[in-house]
């Protein structure tokens, strides 16, 4: 049989082939003139689809697909194309097929015309036709049809074809956005399709149930371990759904039980984690898995090594959101393996290992070196490497943490300033995370401080602000420091951020209190600050004043100081420059013990804070920012009473909250693995994620389950635990020969399958047919030994602990 | 709970021009309306976009390929990996049908079957058939391109001239008729010359500390495989690596299979993969080697033999006023001389490879050599132009527009060991010399050493004597220089090689088998032709800061 076959084909083939080879040297030439002059006349185009040749009505199809594509009108030529939806040849049909699900909808009943032979073609001798036709025809978009649909799944549901009922599975979503009234029927077909026997089918019956369906676990019960039997073999997309199924059916149906119970029940399982290593000795709460969810987790796992990186997120997020801290563990290197892949992937996958890391940081530090940021790393991936960075920082051993600084340290030197602000944000946050490390950060911010970058200085200063806020305390020194660099920085923010440091601390005791001090020798420029500066000048006068108010009003109520008149305000003013040029900026801190004794001594003179307060007035009296003179106002009015300063210091003096920065996805960590929502944020698409998006429903509680019985699936031979599987592709050879099919691929030796071969060996008696191809064919024994082998390894790649 | 779908594919050519739009389900955005929206966004674009104001609110993902933009609207919560692996299968499927590179033009001339596909591999939506063998059975590729692809001897491979007769036999023929037995291998495939090859490359991403300390040093492999074999083959492809077995077990970490792969053996017997190939080319398996073993042993850290054939070094602030850099290129010796033993063809790749770390099979007689050597060293923004780049070896120049140095070195430069340096001086912005210098906070090192619990700074900083008020203006001027251009000097270079027939990881073929019992249809006394290739890239993989 195949020796003719072949010296038929090679003839004709040769004819094509230089046909064909003329023909597209024809069309490149064509194709190097691009583009529009391509197209045929419409006469001419008809003309082609009109003809009795095959060969030339293909021609035609191909035009007018092409025109299809660039958008060009060809609605005209609907009648002329879809009256060959009854031509035999297949690629004909096939390009009918592409043309009438385009336009369907444009023109509706003359779609129904071909109806008709479309459902003759359900009843094709070839299972391919078949499949085609049910799926173009589920794909017309005419309501009017839906319940010839629903006949022609029903039909393709009952194929002896896997590829028939593939394409019904497929077929059911479209039927039920065409009519939703068709639902009861198409619950049925999918609650068969879900027991099919082949992989092939189960998959996309899964994503039609996702689609139509998705409540009704009830009809996922009794097909619940033989989904979780095939998940290993589907392909990628059936695997991908089946896992979102299963996840949200684990959450429905196996509550979490603990042993050693202590706390109540009903508690998340991460808390019962935390708790785990927590109270070690008090009795520890251990999840104990459902048999049946264990068995879904554990044919999750050789999922992990899955070319698809989708799949690998989606069984992470199971094991995240079902599973114990191993199954968790053993999903973390898979997702850091994702990093290989092109930097779109790349992009995706650092968001969801961030979120994942959230939860378990200590499993990634021995990945460290995945996330040291490289140069051609994207901004977005940079950001985020960064944050997993102070993430493992807590959880990491000394020189890994040396490590880390230097990598931070590192890139607050480089030169794109965005990178520069994250890398001094993030050593802030690996400080505030670890108290030892604050010390440490401190230093290595205040190096920046030094820095040429405005950026960098002003960013610097913002996280050094948090840091001193946290334990003020511990840092009036650094705060001294700080105050020094008044003297050489330039940066508008950097220097108000200084000043409003400085004015928190002008409460401490006269003789560690540099406020005053720095006032002084601040408003001696205060004309050339910048408004940002002004400001905080104003507000440190101001606080400085409230608080030698606060001193003073007790004591000597009556020597309050009134408004000073102008010419003692001159007469200060020139003492304090010349203050200034006795100490000198090169000295900016002189103790104030020796200066203070020397002004209040001369008994003549007013207190120099006062003073102050009212040149400082003055000056932003006539400043030319509305917001620097409605400020000054206010707080004027607010301290124009020496003798109630209460509203004052409620103002001024209030606590202020301790800021602290959280990990920048921290927002994020409510959503959902591997959903869209988790990469956009929750700034962007809002608390609830996108349209659509939907969190994993919470445990459900002891006794609220439904029965195990349920997923029971009847059969004796399969019952759970029994490691024995048959691959669903030899179930499918074995129902083929009993149907007597299996004769079109006896036929010649060379069309069999690998399966049939694998069938043949074991049943012995079918091995003459082998002898042809098998080079001397080998002893029975043997034969039989490997065979068994051969079909143990099988069995253990589809069961894969 | 997650429900995917594609609901619409776009195709843009270079211009940015439409070149194809495939709508799968419901009315998504049009191509022509998230087109501008996705332009807008600044670069470098994530492939993830999101655009609220478009209605209903989208998430545009995109991939760009070849010039390509491939463009995907998704109006519901989906997954976002299965959009863009569904991208990147798509790009791959057409590179196999319709000719690899892909190119607009090619696209525009093979609408028929690049329709076919689309339709196929995405059922309204669904995503259902990605495998190119699976395609094949269904998808008619016919034309020029056909011939060239789907093996001459296939039958039904092309009805397309058959009269019409001829269809039902041929539909008979086709063995898909009772489902795939294997979904990733085509039924029925026959080839005249039976070839297999094996082509493992693997890509460097080393991170080296300013002192030359390696941080990370990875490196990662992909397994390519090209399989022309009648029949249905088993195969049986061993690798080993320098420490034997045990060895092979800890080098290959986080692999990923192509699903053709038992993994049961692989679990057993790491370093085997065994499997039945798809026909024509397919990415077998990747894998990572950490080149730094024992990531966690303190004492590694400082002290590892990372072994690399190319390294760099950058020393900065040079010169006068501190306007130069100078790069160090360091071409080790590390790859093995010629080889004599490698013969050019060699049938049977069992025999061993003398003692070298990776032998070559089946390549060219010489041995590695070290080709397409690239230096890049990214420059701060803020630099106007450099000059004087003086290269001891081979041509550099600067792209104002990239803000790169590039170096490059040809093959014949590269050939010899030793060091090669190139020396550059920068210029900065534009700033008046007689500036008041003082903007920043001048800290000098000795008195930057901060200390909590002292009051140091202040004791520190009434003896520390001002360093402005120094003697010699001249002095002070040029240090004030080296301060500004010490901001602009680079903060990292990378250097980009590839080296054929040499794997950084040292991993090795050691044999391919063709299993003659377990396979099929594989034909009488065949012996296929086995060619394995080795090949380390770095593409600005290794990396110094400084």
């Amino acid at each position: 049989m195949y020796s003719i076959i072949p010296a038929g084909l090679i003839l004709i083939s040769a004819r094509e082939l230089t046909l064909e080879a003329a023909q597209s040297a024809g069309s490149a030439r064509i194709v190097n003139s691009r583009p529009s002059n391509r197209d045929l006349p419409f006469a001419q185009t008809k003309k082609l689809l009109d003809s009795r040749n095959d060969r030339e009505i293909l021609e035609g199809l191909r035009k007018v697909i092409s025109m299809m594509y660039r958008s060009k009108p060809c609605l005209p030529f609907f009648s002329a194309v879809v009256k060959n939806v009854a031509s035999p040849n297949i690629e004909i049909k096939k390009l009918v097929y592409i043309y009438l699900l385009h336009y369907a909808e444009s023109e509706p009943d003359l779609a129904l015309l071909s109806i008709n032979t479309i459902q003759k073609s359900l009843s094709d001798q070839s299972p391919q036709v078949r499949a085609m036709a049910l799926r173009v025809m589920s794909g017309i978009k005419v309501p009017v049809i839906s319940q010839i649909v629903s006949l022609g799944i029903k039909k393709g549901c009952a194929d002896m074809s896997p590829i028939v009922r593939k394409a019904a599975a497929l077929a059911i979503p479209k039927c039920y956005r065409l009519d939703p009234n068709t639902l009861p029927q198409l619950l049925d077909y999918i609650s068969v399709l879900l027991g099919d026997k082949q992989y092939y089918v189960v998959g996309p019956a899964v994503i039609a149930f996702l689609e139509v369906c998705p409540d009704r676990i009830d009809l996922i019960h009794k097909h619940y371990r033989g989904l979780v039997r095939k998940l290993v073999d589907m392909d990628e997309w059936g695997q991908l759904a089946t896992l979102s199924l299963l996840t949200v059916y684990a959450r429905k149906c196996f509550p979490v039980r603990t042993k050693k119970v202590k706390k109540n029940k009903s508690k998340g399982f991460y808390e019962d984690e935390g708790s785990e290593h927590e109270e070690d000795n008090s009795g520890e709460e251990v999840q104990v898995l459902d048999l049946d969810l264990e068995l879904f987790l554990k044919a999750c796992k050789p999922l992990l090594s899955s070319r698809n990186s989708a799949v690998i997120v989606s069984t992470a997020r199971c094991s995240l959101h079902l599973g114990t801290s191993e199954y968790i563990d053993a999903a973390i290197g898979p997702l850091v393996a994702l990093l290989r892949s092109p930097q779109d992937i790349q992009h995706v996958a650092m968001n969801n290992i961030v979120a994942v890391c959230l939860v378990r940081p200590e499993s990634f530090v021995r990945y460290v070196g995945h996330f040291l940021v490289r140069a051609t790393d994207p901004p977005n991936v940079s950001r985020l490497k960064f944050e997993i960075l102070t993430l493992i920082f807590p959880h990491c051993e000394p020189h890994i943490r040396e490590m880390i600084w230097s990598e931070l340290e590192h890139f607050t030197r480089a030169a794109d300033a965005a990178l520069v602000q994250e890398s001094v944000r993030a050593i802030g946050r690996c400080a505030q995370n670890e108290s030892t490390a604050s010390t440490r950060c401190l230093r290595l911010l205040l190096n920046q401080l030094s820095s040429q970058d405005g950026n960098l200085v002003a960013e610097s200063l913002t996280v050094i602000r948090h840091l001193i806020q946290q334990d003020p305390q511990a840092h009036v020194q650094t705060v001294i420091r700080l105050a020094k660099n008044l003297d050489t920085t330039t940066n508008p923010e950097a220097r108000a951020s200084i000043i409003w440091l400085v004015s928190e601390f002008s409460g401490l005791p006269e003789e560690e209190n540099i406020a005053p001090d720095v006032l002084r020798i601040l408003v001696k420029g205060f004309a050339d600050e910048s408004e940002a500066a002004k400001l905080q000048i104003v507000l440190l006068a101001a606080k400085v004043y409230l608080h030698y108010l606060i001193r003073t009003t007790p004591a000597q109520t009556e020597e309050a100081p009134g408004i000073p008149s102008a010419q003692v305000v001159e007469c200060a003013s020139l003492h304090i420059s010349a203050a200034a040029e006795e100490n000198g900026w090169q000295d900016p801190h002189p103790p104030p013990s020796t200066d203070q004794p020397g002004v209040e001594s001369d008994q003549d003179s007013p207190h120099p804070i006062p003073l102050l307060w009212t040149y400082v007035l003055h000056l932003t009296r006539y400043d030319v920012s509305y917001d620097l003179r409605d400020r000054t106002r206010l707080y004027r009015a607010l301290l124009s009473n020496p003798q109630s300063t209460q509203l004052a210091s409620l103002l001024l003096l209030a606590p202020k909250p301790v800021p602290h920065t959280p990990s920048p996805s921290e927002n994020r960590k409510g959503l959902l693995i591997g959903s869209s929502s988790l990469v956009i944020g929750v700034e962007a698409a809002g608390a609830d994620g996108m349209m659509g998006y939907e969190s994993l429903p919470e445990w459900v509680k002891e006794g609220e389950e439904p029965d195990a019985k349920l997923r029971d699936e009847g059969l004796a031979k399969e019952v759970y635990g029994e490691k024995k599987d048959v691959p669903a592709a030899r179930e499918l050879d074995k129902a083929v020969e009993k149907k007597g099919l299996g004769k079109i691929g006896v036929g010649g030796a060379k069309n069999k399958t690998f399966d049939d071969w694998l069938d043949e060996e074991e049943d012995s008696e079918e091995g003459s047919t082998e002898e042809e191809t098998e080079s001397g064919s080998e002893e029975e024994s043997s034969e039989e030994e490997e065979s068994e082998s051969e079909g143990d390894e099988e069995v253990d790649r589809l069961v894969k602990q | 709970m997650l429900s995917n779908a594609i609901e619409a594919l776009y195709i843009f050519d270079q211009h940015n021009e439409s070149i194809l739009e495939h709508v799968y389900r419901s009315r998504p955005a049009s191509a022509r309306l998230v087109l501008p929206l996705y332009l807008a966004h600044p670069t470098p674009r994530p492939s993830l976009i999101y655009l609220p104001n478009v209605n209903p609110p989208t998430v545009l993902f995109s991939v760009i390929h070849n010039n390509l933009l491939f463009l995907s609207p998704v109006s519901t919560e989906t997954e976002p990996l299965f959009v863009l692996e569904f991208l990147h299968r798509v790009i791959d499927v057409l590179e196999e049908f319709i000719g690899d590179p892909l190119l607009a033009t090619k696209i525009e001339g093979n609408y028929d079957v690049v329709a076919q596909l689309l339709g196929e591999m995405c059922d309204a939506g669904s995503v259902c058939n990605t495998e190119p063998n699976a395609l094949r059975d269904d998808v008619d590729v016919s034309g020029f391109l056909g011939k060239l692809l789907g093996g001459v001897a296939l039958p039904g491979s092309s009805p397309a001239l058959l009269p019409s007769g001829g269809l039902k036999q041929q539909m008979s023929l086709n063995p898909t008729s009772n489902g795939p037995a294997i979904p990733w291998r085509r039924a029925n495939v026959r080839h005249t010359s039976n070839e297999l090859y094996v082509d493992i490359v693997e890509s460097l991403s080393v991170t080296l500390a300013p002192s030359g300390r390696p941080l990370a040093a990875f490196a990662n492999g992909s397994i390519a495989f090209t399989s022309k074999i009648s029949g249905v083959p088993d195969l049986l492809l061993t690798l080993s690596a320098s420490g034997g077995k045990l060895g092979m077990e800890k080098a290959i970490e986080l692999p990923v299979f192509h699903p053709c792969v038992r993994l049961a053996r692989w679990k057993e017997r790491p370093g085997e993969l065994s499997f039945v190939p798809p026909d024509g080319k397919f990415m077998l398996a990747g894998y990572e080697v950490n080149l730094m073993p024992s990531n966690l042993d303190l004492k590694s850290w400082s002290n590892t033999n990372l072994q690399l054939p190319v390294s760099i070094e950058v020393t900065k602030s040079l010169g006068l006023i501190g306007a130069d850099f100078e790069v160090r290129l360091i071409l080790s010796s590390i790859l093995p001389g010629a080889s004599t033993s490698a013969s050019a063809s060699r049938p049977n790749l069992g025999t061993r490879g003398s003692g070298r770390s990776t032998p070559i099979f089946g390549s060219s007689a010489s041995g590695p050599t070290l080709q397409d050597v690239v230096v890049t060293v990214p420059v701060p923004k803020a630099v106007r132009n450099i000059t004087d780049l003086r290269a001891s070896r081979g041509e550099a120049y600067f792209t104002p527009a990239d803000n790169v140095v590039e170096w490059r070195l040809l093959t014949k430069d590269a050939a010899a060991a030793g060091n090669a340096t190139l020396r550059c001086t920068i210029v900065g912005p534009l700033t008046g010399d007689d500036e008041d210098g003082a903007n920043g906070f001048t800290f000098d090192a000795a008195n930057g050493d901060y200390d909590d619990k002292e009051e140091t700074y202040q004791s520190s900083a009434l003896d520390a004597p001002r360093k402005s008020s120094a003697k010699e203006q001249n002095q002070s001027r040029d240090q004030r220089k080296i301060q500004q251009n010490a901001s602009f000097m680079p903060s990292s270079a990378s250097v980009s090689f590839s080296v054929k027939g040499w794997l950084a990881s040292g991993i090795r073929v050691d044999g391919l088998v063709l299993d003659t019992r377990k396979s099929r249809g594989l034909g009488e006394g065949v012996k296929p032709y086995k060619g394995v290739k080795y090949l380390t890239v770095s593409k600005k993989g290794v990396e110094t800061r400084c």
